[in-house]
Order: C-alpha cells, then structure tokens, then sequence
C-alpha cells in the first residue's frame, strides 16, 4: 500500500517538474517567441464595422494584436487598458506608426458594430475585428492563439471564453515578431513598443 | 461545564469588543472600473490593510448596484488566463490585500443600470467574523496612480 502511495507521490512530484518546465515563465514584460515553436503570423483578412480589414492595410506600421471577446468580464479590459495608456504615453510621431487590433473569437455576440465601440472606447486608435469562426480558428492557430468556449451559468451569459493573453507584436513588415504577456504595466507596454518601433 | 461555556461567553464577548476584524480594516484607493457601453459586468479594486494581530478573511462582498457580486482571481494556466470566482481573500495580520486588474478583485456582474464615470457604488465588505466594513468606490476610466504604481514600488 505504502508503495502505492510511493509511486503516486513520485509521479505527481514529475508531473509537476514537467508541468513547471513546460509552463512556467518568469514575469517579464516581452517574451520573445521560443524558435523551436516558430509561428507563422501572417495575413489575414476579418470584418470591421465599415466592411473588410485586412493585416496588410497597416504595412509599414507596428500592429498590437489581440485576441478576446467583449462579454470578457475582467481579463480583456485588463489588457487592453494597459495597452492603451501604454499608446497614450506615445509621442504623436510614434503613435502614427503604431496600430492596435483587437480581434474576437466571440463572433456569435460581437458584431462588428459592438467591437468598433467597445474597441474605440479603449482608444481611438483601437481596431476591433471578427469573423466566421472557421476563419478565427485558422488565424489563431498561426498566431499560437489558444481560446476554448466554456459553459459557466454566471448572471448575464450562457459562456464565457477562456483565452491566451498576451499581445502579439507584428512589425512593419508584416513580420510576427513577438508578444507582450497579459497584466504588463503600461510602462512597460510602451519599453516594448519603442523596441519594435526602432528596429532597423 | 458551566463555567467553560461562561469561560467562552466571556472570551466570544472580548473578542467581539476589542477585535471585531473589519475595526482593523483600512481600504484604500477603492474604484469601479468603468467598462465601456453594453458591457454589463465589472471588477472593483482596492488596496485592504488589516492593522490587526490576525489574518482575516474577507469573505464576501455586496453592492446595490449589480444582481450578483463576486470575489474573484485570476489564473494563468500555461498562458491562458481563466477568471475564477474564490471563496475568500486573506488579509494577514498587520499586512494587506491589493485588489487590482490581472489579479484579485471583486466582481460586480450583471448591472441593474450601466455605470457612468464618477457615479460612486456603495460597497460592503463581509469577514470571517460576521462583521462588515462599508466604503464608496468611484466609477474611473483607469486606476488611480498611487494604486497602478504600488505592486512595483
């Protein structure tokens, strides 16, 4: 019995190990992308409230992207309000060569007249897009995006949706060149704007 | 046995007069987040100190302006970020408790009527001990300074 108890330990202490190894990440502001995991980014075309918005209309700036959903009660206004005072802290001439997306995986609930306000109440300079599901599951899967729908009878909703956080940094090119991590202070948020913003 | 239950009479009464856990209490920098239109649901965040000699728990929170209220946390899961309600928050002795965005706060969903910036909810506090602590938080559109810079100071 005793031995049982043995192996049980020994494989929950493993587990743990393993789980630790694969999962824990110190907290820093940027994380680069881990190059064995290499994704492709790329582009792809949504929805938005005046018709079709395509990644390859901001070429030539640093595009913030986001992935979450409006009904999000607490983690996506988290996000995106450090996001956005990190955009306030930009000088006009940094702004200019600065977007932000934010993309939801909630289109049964956000059209894309609710994003355009809700994205907009963030900041003026906020984009919010959607669009079929089968194309948000084919872009969050080059972009390392996981979301997964959940049935949770909270007052007001039937779902919520758990989600990856963090904000993806695409550079001018069109390039996916990192991810900011979900709750940096927008101090921060801005250290890592400027490191895109003055690549070469 | 009549004298333990008179000795545990006398010890519940002290213990009530001296310590009740929300006299040792202290909120500071309470604020509602406002959200943006149709949205219906928000977090309200504080720094809680306890000046007292023993932890205490907060365990709920009530409000008038939303059906339900909340103690909630943040998890993050291998990078997936889960809300999850917690059944209380710990304020350990002569230390504190920050409520704030990404981390612990309380939960104000589904609004009887939309919040508008500087509208003020009355919240109550509930701790382990039955007693309650009420404050105002005001409705802002971001933290008050002191509050966003304090975890890194």
């Amino acid at each position: 019995m005793s031995e049982r108890i043995l192996l049980v330990i020994a494989g929950l202490l493993a587990a743990a190990v393993l789980g630790l190894a694969l999962f824990w990440q110190p907290e820093l502001p940027e994380r680069p992308l881990p190059a064995a995991a290499a994704l492709s980014g790329g582009d792809f075309t949504l929805q938005a409230a005046n018709g079709p918005f395509s990644l390859h209309d901001l070429r030539g700036k640093v595009v913030l992207l986001y992935f979450g959903y409006t009904y999000c009660p607490d983690i996506c206004p988290t996000s995106l309000a450090a996001t956005a005072e990190g955009l306030k802290q930009l000088t006009p001439a940094e702004l200019a060569k600065v977007a932000m997306v934010f993309i939801s995986v909630d289109p049964e609930r956000d059209t894309p007249a609710r994003l355009k306000e809700y994205a907009e109440f963030f900041h003026s300079a906020m984009l919010g897009v959607t669009g079929t599901p089968e194309n948000l599951a084919e872009i969050a899967r080059r972009y390392g995006v996981f979301y997964a729908r959940q049935p949770v009878a909270t007052a007001g909703g039937d779902y919520v949706v758990d989600h990856s956080a963090d904000t993806y940094v695409v550079d001018a090119a069109g390039k996916l060149v990192g991810k900011i991590a979900h709750a940096t202070p927008p101090d921060q948020v801005v250290l890592a704007i400027r490191k895109y913003l003055n690549q070469p | 046995m009549k004298k333990l239950s008179l000795l545990t009479a006398c010890l519940m009464f002290s213990a009530g007069v001296l310590a009740a856990a929300a006299d040792q209490i202290s909120v500071d920098k309470p604020y509602v987040r406002l959200l943006p239109p149709g949205v219906q649901t928000t977090g309200a965040f504080m720094v809680i100190r306890n000046a007292g000699d023993k932890d205490v728990k907060l365990v709920k929170a009530d409000n008038p302006a939303s059906r339900v209220t909340e103690l909630h946390t943040h998890l993050n899961e291998g990078g997936i970020m889960k809300m999850r309600p917690v059944a209380a928050i710990e304020i350990k002795a002569k230390g504190e408790a920050l409520l704030q965005p990404g981390g612990l706060h309380i939960m104000l969903i589904d609004l009887k009527v939309p919040l508008k910036e500087g509208d003020v909810v009355p919240i109550t506090l509930g701790f382990d001990d039955g007693s309650s602590k009420k404050l105002d938080a005001k409705v802002l559109r971001a933290a008050p300074e002191a509050a966003m810079s304090h975890h890194h100071h």
